[in-house]
């Protein structure tokens, strides 16, 4: 599904130039749950918006589903992001204005689909994440963890290919921590690939491989052995 | 995707009462502002423009070179109408008008109306309407009278006035042949009743003088007719008439533009009552701006707030037109919430407003004026106040705001900071307008008026009183209501006559003086107290060769370069005037202007009488006796009077009401930058909550924060001052320039302007400084 090879990202300001990815290369196939790990300032983030589209890579390659996407246009990416990938992040982004279920909602009204087919999608996954009765709530009524749980539905509910997770339990308690990475492994296994960031060794376990990262390259790749 | 849209406007509002109220609270008042204006300018701009005939419309006009100046004025001889009908096939009607004020009576009941005599085809010419009688032929008969609704009900309350026979100058008998629907109050004409041209002939006042200018003269042209071509032809009418004796020249100026452009200089229309309006259309658009400028500089204050919900929006696959629509639509939706808070603050304060610019102003909800008007204004303000933030907020790239802050450094407010110092910029115009309007009307009333109008009434003298005057003013004396009286053929409150083309010996050929003119037989000095600084005042009574007699202010002797004033013999009208006396000059027409030169005369053509008010007695008591002697010889004539000081302090309405409209939009303009900048300030508090908590805990004193958190607005401030300062020069020297008799702009109105202004916008951001700086750290350190 992802293929980099030879990724390059570099920050100027004018007094310091920090490489942030530093002739990068790995592969991800289709149904993978791959940990990317590192202390920080490695590179991890970076590499996260770049595999989600929402950076583009100063040079290398990056081949998504056979396709070379590193030099599309913002509107280019926009489309193929918004089609393909879903976003969990740490500090889970909801929008408070919009109750549960319109956050859920927002990225199928973005791709047009019909009011009655979102309904049904949105109770599905809501349903799935096991946040139905709360659908009415605003996201400051709702726990850390039932916050994430949201975000989750929010990402997976376009059924996308591709889950990026920027360390999905960084802001939740062990046992909220622990249902997430949960959820994310039923989502694996019922066929989404995944890609989550974090420095928490025990979320690390839940995956098939395990990335790590120093100064923008990769210094091991193992799999993981508690499988 | 509108409807979820609509949803985030709508709850995000509701969410930031504080920013929301703000922002509703400028976008309304400067909509209600807007929208006053608005309707007050095109109720001035709607003059004269109802009439079917409106594009075809015009006023004789005069032209003349004097005081080598080109003058232009809209008063005309009697044969120049039909003149311009009979000899130029352009011409399609004409009319004449000349105003009088006869009394009226039906029945028992008597009143002083105003009338206008006129040409029968003024009913046809112009569009007001008749609930009676017919527009052909009303004013055809000579002993016809047609009377406006209003009027009618004053005379007849609920009889039908129709064919009713009234008396007319307590002489005359007329028949009611029409009544006018009530006149419309966007026009230059002012009257209770309508009386036909031929009334002039019978009381023998109608003279074929081609140097008499006391007439209007209103014409259509055929449709074909090009007004420039006729122009042309009509030039010369007047001198060909008068044998060259009238060296003056005619043309036509249309009707339409007369209620705003009726300012001439050197021949050409230079403006008028337009300016005001020019001006006050500026006033409602900065006004508006200012508003919108508050809803600017607040969404992008708290854009970082925003910006997460832009990256959201974004990465689950928001395009920037669609955020840029969201934005707007925001904007949009307080805009529309503020344009109906505004339609209902502008029905309530319209009644106050009308009187403010006396005017009837109303709104007619049925036309799509304010309809249209409302959803243009609106629509402005909408996309006035949300393009900025639309496109600054759906620029914002999601990897930015979601992982870090947005910076929000000092570069990241440069426009906010351009805009600030707009707003201020207004407001510090506003501000020294204020002053400076204030100072120049308190220096004008304060201006020694040359007389003491204090304790004068005067009146017309209608019926016996003229013919009979003598024995009124003795009655007046030996009653002890009046301690002097005069007679006068104007009042002085208001100065309509003047006369040019004099002669004496020792003129200078190339010169042509214009005197304001006035009559007296005697005591005029006496009654209003006026100083004479050379020989004597006219006094008929003791010299019968006063008939003859005049006298001369100060500014005419100059002018005239007199060395030796008295028995000077002018010549005017055919008669050898001989100078008895000077007097020091005194106040007839605008106290804004300077004193013409004036001569009065001695010829017994008054019309007015003077009374000075025993001091003595009180005003009441005199007014009574006044009264009884009025009736004893006029007893079919009601006792109507004027206070001179009264009259006096009416000058200055039209300034006044500049004044007022200054202060009041001054005053909102603040009002609304200063709210916009206390929700800046708020802000700012709030974000550098965490910097303040920091600074204390290291030491740093409540004043310390607030210096630190009031001085980066002061600056701001500073910088609008110094953009006002040249702005408002230019503008109130402008309008300086328009009063002859003016105060000279001097630094400290402008140093005034900007410290009031500085204290104001200190007050505003101070509270939020102290309140911030006041705040535990402990506080706002843990919350991080």
């Amino acid at each position: 599904m992802i293929k980099i090879s030879a990724l390059e990202k570099v920050y100027r300001t004018e007094e310091v130039e920090t490489v942030a990815l530093n002739k990068l290369s790995f592969e991800v196939r289709d149904g993978e749950f791959v940990a990317v790990m590192g202390p920080s300032g490695c590179g991890k983030s970076t590499l996260l918006n770049i595999l989600g589209l929402l950076d583009d890579p100063d040079a290398g390659s990056f081949l998504f589903n056979g396709i070379e996407v590193a030099h599309f246009n913002e509107r280019k990416r926009a489309d193929l992001r918004k089609h393909n990938i879903g976003f969990v992040f740490q500090s889970f982004n909801l929008i408070d204005e919009l109750t549960v279920f319109e956050n859920v909602e927002l990225p199928l009204i973005y791709t047009g689909v019909k009011p009655a087919e979102r309904k049904k999608r949105v109770e599905e996954v809501l349903d799935k994440v096991q946040i139905m009765h709360r659908r009415n709530h605003y996201p400051q009524q709702l726990s850390g963890g039932q916050q994430q749980r949201v975000a989750v539905a929010r990402a997976v509910v376009n059924q996308p290919k591709l889950i990026l997770a920027d360390e999905p339990t960084g802001n939740l308690d062990s046992s909220n921590g622990n249902e997430v990475m949960q959820l994310l492994t039923d989502l694996n296994e019922q066929g989404t690939t995944i890609v989550m960031v974090t420095h928490s060794e025990h979320d690390a376990r839940y995956s098939h491989r395990i990335i790590r990262m120093l100064d923008g390259q990769t210094v091991t790749e193992n799999i993981n052995s508690l499988l | 995707m509108l409807r979820n849209y609509f949803k985030t406007a709508w709850r995000s509002l509701l969410h930031n009462k504080v920013f929301s109220i703000i922002n509703l609270a400028g976008l309304t008042v400067g909509l209600v502002c807007f929208m006053l204006l608005a309707i007050w300018l095109r109720h001035e701009m709607s003059y004269d423009r109802f009439h079917e005939k409106s594009d075809r419309l015009y006023m004789a006009y005069n032209k003349a070179t004097l005081d080598n100046q080109v003058n232009c004025w809209e008063s005309s001889p009697s044969p120049l109408g039909p003149a311009l009908k009979a000899e130029f096939p352009e011409i399609d009607q004409m009319v004449r008008t000349t105003g009088e004020q006869f009394l009226f009576a039906y029945g028992k009941l008597a009143l002083n109306g105003s009338c206008f005599i006129t040409d029968s085809s003024f009913l046809s010419m112009f569009s007001f309407p008749l609930l009676q009688g017919d527009k052909y032929t009303a004013l055809r008969d000579a002993h016809g009278v047609v009377i406006t609704e209003t009027f009618a009900k004053k005379m007849f309350g609920n009889e039908n006035p129709m064919n009713k026979t009234v008396k007319i100058n307590n002489t005359t008998n007329f028949t009611v042949t029409g009544v006018l629907k009530e006149l419309p109050a966007n026009t230059v004409f002012g009257f209770d009743y309508l009386l036909p041209w031929s009334f002039l002939n019978e009381m023998g006042w109608d003279r074929q003088y081609w140097g008499n200018n006391a007439f209007r003269t209103y014409v259509t042209l055929k449709p074909d007719a090009s007004v420039d071509a006729v122009n042309k032809k009509i030039a010369g009418i007047t001198r060909k008439h008068s044998g060259g004796h009238e060296k003056v020249d005619v043309f036509l100026y249309p009707l339409s533009q007369y209620h705003l452009h009726n300012k001439f200089a050197e021949g050409h229309p230079a403006g008028g009552r337009i300016e005001i309006v020019n001006l006050f259309i500026a006033v409602a658009f900065s006004i508006l701006l200012i508003a919108c400028i508050n809803f600017m500089n607040l969404s992008t204050a708290r854009s970082e707030k925003r910006a997460r919900e832009v990256g959201v929006r974004k990465v689950v696959g928001a395009g920037k037109s669609g955020l840029v629509l969201q934005f707007l639509l925001e904007s949009m939706l307080l805009a529309i919430t503020s344009f109906v808070l505004a339609i209902v603050l502008v029905t309530l304060l319209l009644p106050a407003f009308s009187q403010l610019t006396r005017q009837q102003l109303h709104i007619d909800f049925a036309h799509p004026f304010i309809w249209l008007l409302g959803a243009g204004a609106t629509l402005l303000t909408g996309l006035l106040a949300g393009s900025y933030p639309a496109f600054y907020l759906s620029s914002f790239k999601p990897i930015v705001v979601l992982k870090q802050k947005i910076v929000t450094g000092k570069a990241s407010v440069t426009p906010r900071k351009v805009l600030v110092v707009t707003q201020f910029a207004c407001s510090t115009v506003f501000i020294i307008a204020t002053i400076v309007i204030y100072f120049q009307i308190r220096y004008a009333q304060n201006r020694d008026a040359g007389y003491n109008r204090d304790n004068i009434v005067y009146a017309g003298l209608s019926g016996q009183l003229g013919d009979k005057f003598d024995a009124v003013k003795n009655d007046l004396l030996t009653s002890g209501a009046a301690v002097a009286v005069c007679k006068t053929n104007q009042s002085l409150d208001n100065a309509r006559s003047n006369s040019w083309g004099l002669n004496w010996p020792g003129k200078d050929p190339n010169a042509n003086i214009v005197f304001d003119m006035m009559a007296t037989t005697g005591d005029f000095e006496k009654t209003f107290d006026i100083k004479m600084t050379l020989g004597r005042a006219i006094d008929g009574k003791n010299f019968p060769t006063d008939s003859t007699a005049c006298m001369l202010n100060e500014s005419a002797v100059k002018a005239m370069g007199l060395k030796q004033p008295l028995g000077v013999l002018i010549d005017k009208d055919f008669v050898k005037w001989h100078v008895v006396g000077v007097f020091k000059d005194f106040v007839w027409g605008s106290p804004l202007d300077v004193t013409k030169p004036m001569m009065i005369e001695g010829a017994d053509w008054s019309n007015i009488i003077n009374i000075r008010l025993n001091p003595a007695r009180s005003t009441q008591a005199s007014l009574a006796a006044i009264g009884n002697i009025f009736k004893a010889y006029n007893p079919d004539y009601p006792f109507e009077y004027n206070f001179l000081d009264e009259k006096y302090a009416r000058k200055f309405r039209d300034v006044q009401m500049m004044g007022t409209m200054a202060k009041l939009f001054a005053a909102l303009t603040i009002f609304i930058s200063c709210i916009g900048l206390l929700g800046l300030a708020s802000f700012t508090a709030v974000q550098r909550s965490r910097e303040i908590g920091i600074r204390k805990v290291l030491g740093a004193s409540v004043q310390n924060i607030v210096l630190l958190l009031s001085k980066e607005f002061l600056w701001l401030i500073a910088i609008a001052f110094a953009v006002a300062l040249p702005v408002a020069w230019y503008m109130m020297n402008g309008w300086l320039l328009q009063y002859n008799y003016r105060i000279g702009l001097s630094w400290w109105m402008f140093a005034a302007g900007g410290t009031a202004l500085l204290l104001i916008a200190f007050g505003s951001v101070s509270y939020q400084a102290i309140r911030a700086a006041v705040t535990n750290p402990v506080k706002t350190l843990k919350t991080e």
